[in-house]
């Protein structure tokens, strides 16, 4: 099982690794959008804006990083049909986009940061917050890329599946952040912290109970 | 839903219920509210929208659950019927709702979580609609679309119970605006409303009967 698992990542990486376009395309993105808001809102960003911009950021970063999780499984699929249970190609797949969108994060917020600035009054809960939010966001997407690799019209569907299905981690983490962005505490953020992570186990035990059926489809 | 689509005794008590709210839901007494007045009176008709919503998308989805345990197409048919009659329901209290707000709040969509809520809800459906839609193969587009259901379905909990609690809504009952129960008004409006709930919710699923019947038949002449 771990053995399968630790393939299945490695072969992600390598794709990755090899055709390195992707991943280059989603740096070159990070940064061309961050310029654009950059010079949209210099001079009047408020400590809220700066939030929900920073959020909405995150929102399509992941949405382009993920998208491509089950799009370029295509001509492989068959392949390892056979050979793996689907349940172990999901849990692969949610850890290596897990990881893979906590990459990304990290990069886009040190590119925002530079010059957008770092206005966050708490900010080891607001990393916490971000971690946990990108978790939902990553798995949400990932399963929501399974569905819309069956269709013909796939970035669009995945736009049109996505958006909805996400909103409710996107509120409540977008809510979070900006209390801590002015000031608030982890104690005033704690009952939401923990809606928010509910919502993360619901999302990862359905797409593990429901990726089978779309897999064999 | 096999056991409504046998039975008839039930769709006599939704005409017999109906008939009571509309005579009662527009004739009866109805305590004066400050801003409210007359047009407590939605109540009969909106929210009752919001319960056969929920319902049908409730039954909409333990169809899909059913579709992907057995693999039998009238599954399908039905959770996705039903989920049709469900998003009609959710624009119907939508447009009730907008109306009501105009007299009330001023104007038709003044950014209440409520409101808010319920139209990404519904836009979760449009979606599944639009997914069913793009794929051709009848196997394929059940399956599919049924795990989007299910998930869908488990993303609308969330996003109609417990976010709008995060802030206060302008919806009576909510945030300090006088409510329905907090009055505890007359026992008219009361036995009105739950008959109202129960009445729409039924012609709710006679629609979805007819509907399912209908898709069934044409699914016959097919094969």
């Amino acid at each position: 099982m771990l053995k399968q698992l630790q393939w299945l990542i490695l072969k992600d990486l390598r794709i990755d690794w090899r055709t390195k376009y992707p991943a280059a395309g989603i740096l070159l993105y990070i940064t061309s959008l961050i310029i654009t808001s950059y010079l949209a809102f210099t001079g009047f960003i408020e400590r809220e804006t700066w939030n929900a911009l920073f959020w909405l950021i995150l929102l399509f970063i992941s949405i382009n990083a993920v998208a491509k999780s089950f799009a370029q499984e295509d001509d492989r699929s068959a392949y390892y049909f056979y050979l793996i249970k689907p349940s172990r190609i999901i849990v692969a797949k949610l850890i290596y986009y897990g990881v893979y969108q906590l990459l990304l994060i990290s990069v886009a917020l040190s590119v925002f940061s530079l010059f957008l600035g770092f206005p966050v009054a708490t900010s080891g809960p607001f990393f916490l917050n971000l971690i946990i939010g990108s978790i939902g966001l990553s798995s949400a997407f990932t399963m929501v890329s399974s569905i819309s690799s069956k269709t013909n019209n796939n970035a669009v569907m995945m736009a049109i599946l996505g958006f909805p299905v996400i909103i409710p981690i996107l509120i409540l983490s977008i809510n979070n952040s900006q209390i801590l962005v002015l000031g608030g505490s982890l104690a005033d953020i704690s009952t939401n912290l923990i809606t928010l992570l509910s919502v993360n186990v619901i999302i990862i035990a359905l797409s593990f109970i429901l990726f089978p059926f779309t897999w064999k489809s | 839903m096999n056991y409504l689509m046998r039975t008839k005794w039930w769709k006599w008590l939704t005409m017999a219920l109906l008939v009571y709210v509309v005579i009662g839901g527009f004739l009866f007494p109805v305590p004066r509210l400050p801003i409210l007045n007359e047009t407590i009176r939605v109540l009969h008709f909106h929210v009752p929208m919001w319960f056969g919503m929920l319902f049908l998308f409730v039954a909409s989805v333990v169809h899909a659950i059913k579709y992907l345990s057995s693999g039998k197409i009238e599954n399908d048919i039905m959770s996705n019927q039903l989920a049709i009659v469900g998003t009609l329901f959710g624009i119907l209290g939508m447009l009730t709702g907008m109306f009501w707000a105009t007299f009330t709040w001023g104007e038709p969509w003044s950014s209440d979580p409520k409101q808010n809520a319920s139209a990404i809800g519904l836009l979760i459906y449009f979606a599944y609609f639009i997914l069913r839609g793009s794929i051709q193969d009848e196997q394929q587009k059940a399956k599919v679309s049924a795990v989007y259901n299910i998930f869908a379905f488990a993303a609308l909990v969330p996003l109609l119970f417990i976010l709008p609690r995060l802030t206060d809504s302008l919806h009576p009952g909510n945030g300090g605006n006088p409510g329905f129960n907090a009055y505890d008004l007359d026992s008219n409006l009361r036995k009105v409303f739950y008959t109202a709930v129960i009445g729409w919710t039924l012609l709710g699923f006679w629609i979805a009967t007819i509907k399912i019947r209908y898709k069934l038949l044409l699914e016959k002449i097919d094969d």
